[in-house]
């Protein structure tokens, strides 16, 4: 048996396949209440503002809080120095620790971004929602920051805090 | 003779129908789970992790549920063949980079070694993978919904 023809026919009913695939997600995903949208709602309807680099770097010299919304792993391998450990996996353990020490803050700055995920996004749309009014993130990867001048903390191993 | 390769078509067929069934449930009921398994990797830009997994969700729910009552197998099995080989490559590139995170593929993930991808895990697609060719090149005809009419076959 050739197998190329076989295969030419299959790619009809393939293609019906994948497109019930995708009606029946799209359908799912718009009645169900678990349904989701086509971005993160704290990227879609966010409560934060952006802020650019270099106006935040001028914001941590007058004392603004940084927070690192990463997973925790990524934290202890390499951190901006002075940044606060936040991750957007653990907001709701560790937010009711931190709260007191970012009401006092006069600005807070959360970071932590890359290709697919934006956690930074996540924690300051949490921080926004509990009422936290000077929220910004920063835009952008670790390596991003780094080349736009943020100084970098790599811990040695084991030394993760 | 014919009866071992029907015995044997079937059993591929439903092999397969059983971990599409398993891997898809629970990322279809919780896709907000799914999509950040899937973001985990970084492969794909922000816009576009929420459609695609949700997408691939569903097509395996349907790969499976296809599989399972035997219509359209043939078609069926190559999209389960195409989804196991780009796993294989997937879980390959991770075991590469040394990702050390859960692959995602099953319920019960979270717990960090459960399904670590890498590559033990590719090695895991491969054997699903034998089955799923079986079913694709003779998608045999018992308990088969489109087996009288020929959809089995693939016609």
């Amino acid at each position: 048996m050739n197998p190329i023809p076989e295969l030419k026919r299959q790619l009809q009913p393939m293609a019906l396949i994948l497109a019930c695939a995708l009606g029946l997600g799209f359908l799912f995903n718009l009645v169900m209440p678990q349904g989701l949208g086509w971005l993160p709602e704290a990227v879609s309807r966010p409560l934060w503002q952006p802020m650019a680099r270099d106006q935040a770097l001028a914001q941590l010299k007058n004392g603004a809080m940084l927070l690192d919304a990463r997973p925790a792993g990524d934290y202890s391998q390499a951190r901006v120095r002075g940044a606060l450990k936040l991750p957007h996996d653990e907001i709701a353990k560790l937010y009711p620790l931190m709260k007191p020490l970012i009401a006092q803050a006069p600005v807070v700055l959360v970071y932590g971004q890359t290709v697919s995920r934006f956690p930074a996004a996540d924690v300051a749309q949490h921080l926004r929602a509990q009422g936290h009014e000077k929220v910004y993130v920063i835009e952008g990867s670790l390596e991003t920051l780094e080349k736009s001048g943020f100084p970098i903390q790599r811990p040695r191993r084991g030394g993760a805090s | 003779m014919n009866a071992l390769l029907e015995s044997l078509s079937l059993l591929a067929r439903l092999i397969t129908a059983g971990v599409f069934l398993f891997a898809a449930y629970d990322k279809v009921w919780d896709p907000a789970n799914f999509a950040a398994s899937v973001a985990t990797y970084d492969l794909l830009p922000l816009w576009a992790v929420n459609a695609v997994s949700v997408s691939l969700a569903w097509l395996e729910m349907l790969v499976g549920t296809l599989l399972l009552v035997g219509l359209l197998t043939r078609a069926a099995a190559l999209w389960a063949c195409a989804l196991l080989v780009f796993f294989i490559g997937l879980m390959t590139y991770a075991g590469i980079t040394g990702a050390g995170f859960d692959c995602g593929c099953f319920p019960g993930g979270g717990e960090a070694a459960a399904h670590q991808a890498g590559f033990e895990t590719a090695i895991r697609d491969i054997i699903f993978l034998v089955p799923a060719v079986f079913a694709a090149l003779r998608p045999g005809r018992w308990l088969s919904l489109g087996g009288e009419r020929g959809w089995a076959e693939g016609r």
